[in-house]
């Protein structure tokens, strides 16, 4: 007995982990220095742990996947300022993190673009489905989602002893989203069904695949090719709920800006195979490519995302 | 045609199941996994097929995941909400 779905050909499971290298104390140490002088004692601190890792060869390594893609003319000295600058925007995404969870949201200046439009879509009726990556800092721009008067549901996967926190965790208070893991039955994907068809707001990360999910396609990325889940894709088709991508990036010391980008309408009732949804993925994909035009160094995917695949 | 045997027919159908008759099929066959081996998303397909073929609409998803055990629980779904 077999299922015709074409299975198996890009699944692969991607070797990435959301577990942060620092320890218990490291991280207690920076949410101290945040109490006691703010964004800046704490970046101070980070300058310096940011240079000592990337002294590491093996972190090197983890940034290079991308970086050798975004900068192959670089040379080894500008592959290690990059390495350190790649680093140095992660940790400083994860003290801003921390800070509005501490101190407050207003700690930050977060300008969003494109709020009327997003509005518009949760208005129809028919729900929406946010795709974010591992880019900038989606929980700044998740922060300034108050506005939305319908509940937002996150689909995120936290691994066992991972002692990195959550901006809602640092004041104990309760986390304003709703979480579906996508460990429970049949991957969280009826409790996503649920949600749409309640025109909630479903937020799911489009760029890493989710532990053993077999859900993904393979797309062209940076010249090769990358397996990115269709999920979002396949629950807007039966849905009719649109597809929005959410960018965010860090503008400076403390300002970020959030962009509601272009909206993804995938036709209802495209079936069951995974070819039908490759499109979207790919048009997605295309957005993510100019981002790290953009921003090209807080694109936060430290594994290797292409595999040794090649592109068409 | 019986509700199961339908069922069957269009799960075959629609899903693309290969080598399969609907009659190899056991009632109490589990459809997800190891059984009839359908994946997560093949849930979402599910619960169109219900709507499209039966116009059955599942109206609660998380409470109603027995449903989607086997073809006996989902004819009975059906058989008991259709109009």
């Amino acid at each position: 007995m077999s299922v015709n779905n074409e299975e198996a050909t890009s699944t692969v499971k991607q070797r990435w982990t959301s577990r942060s290298i620092g320890s218990s104390w490291q991280h207690q140490s920076f949410y101290l220095l945040i109490r006691c002088g703010g964004q800046q004692a704490a970046y101070l601190l980070l300058y310096c742990v940011v240079f000592y890792y990337t002294l590491l060869p093996s972190i090197r390594r983890k940034c290079s996947f991308y970086l050798s893609r975004r900068f192959p003319q670089a040379g080894r000295w500008q592959q290690f300022l990059n390495s350190y600058r790649m680093n140095l925007a992660l940790g400083k995404v994860l003290v801003d993190r921390a800070l509005v969870g501490i101190l407050g949201a207003d700690r930050l200046d977060v300008k969003l673009h494109g709020k009327q439009e997003l509005m518009d879509l949760i208005a129809a009726g028919k729900g929406v489905i946010l795709v974010n990556s591992h880019i900038g800092c989606w929980q700044v721009a998740a922060s300034v989602l108050d506005f939305v008067d319908t509940p937002i549901n996150l689909l995120i996967q936290r691994e066992e002893g991972d002692i990195d926190r959550h901006h809602f965790e640092h004041s104990g208070g309760e986390c304003p989203y709703r979480i579906i893991d996508p460990r429970g039955y049949l991957g969280g994907v009826m409790e996503m069904l649920q949600v749409l068809k309640r025109g909630e707001v479903l937020s799911v990360m489009g760029d890493r695949m989710l532990g053993n999910d077999k859900n993904g396609v393979d797309i062209n990325f940076m010249g090769g090719k990358v397996t990115v889940p269709f999920s979002a894709y396949k629950l807007a088709s039966a849905t009719g709920a649109p597809i929005v991508a959410l960018l965010s990036h860090k503008v400076s010391g403390n300002s970020y800006a959030i962009k509601i980008s272009s909206t993804i309408n995938v036709p209802a009732n495209l079936g069951r195979g995974k070819e039908n949804f490759t499109p979207y993925a790919q048009e997605y994909a295309g957005i993510l490519e100019k981002y790290c035009e953009e921003h090209p160094f807080q694109f936060f995917n430290f594994f290797d995302m292409w595999q040794n695949k090649s592109a068409d | 045609m019986s509700v199961k045997e339908k069922l069957k027919q269009v799960l075959i159908e629609d899903l693309n199941i290969e080598d399969v008759e609907p009659d190899e099929i056991a009632d109490d066959l589990a459809l997800f996994g190891e059984g009839l081996g359908l994946d997560s998303l093949d849930a979402v397909e599910l619960v169109i097929i219900i709507q499209k073929h039966f116009g059955v609409e599942i109206k609660d998803m998380v409470e109603s995941r027995p449903i989607f055990e086997s073809i006996n629980t989902l004819a009975a779904y059906i058989e008991a909400n259709k109009s």
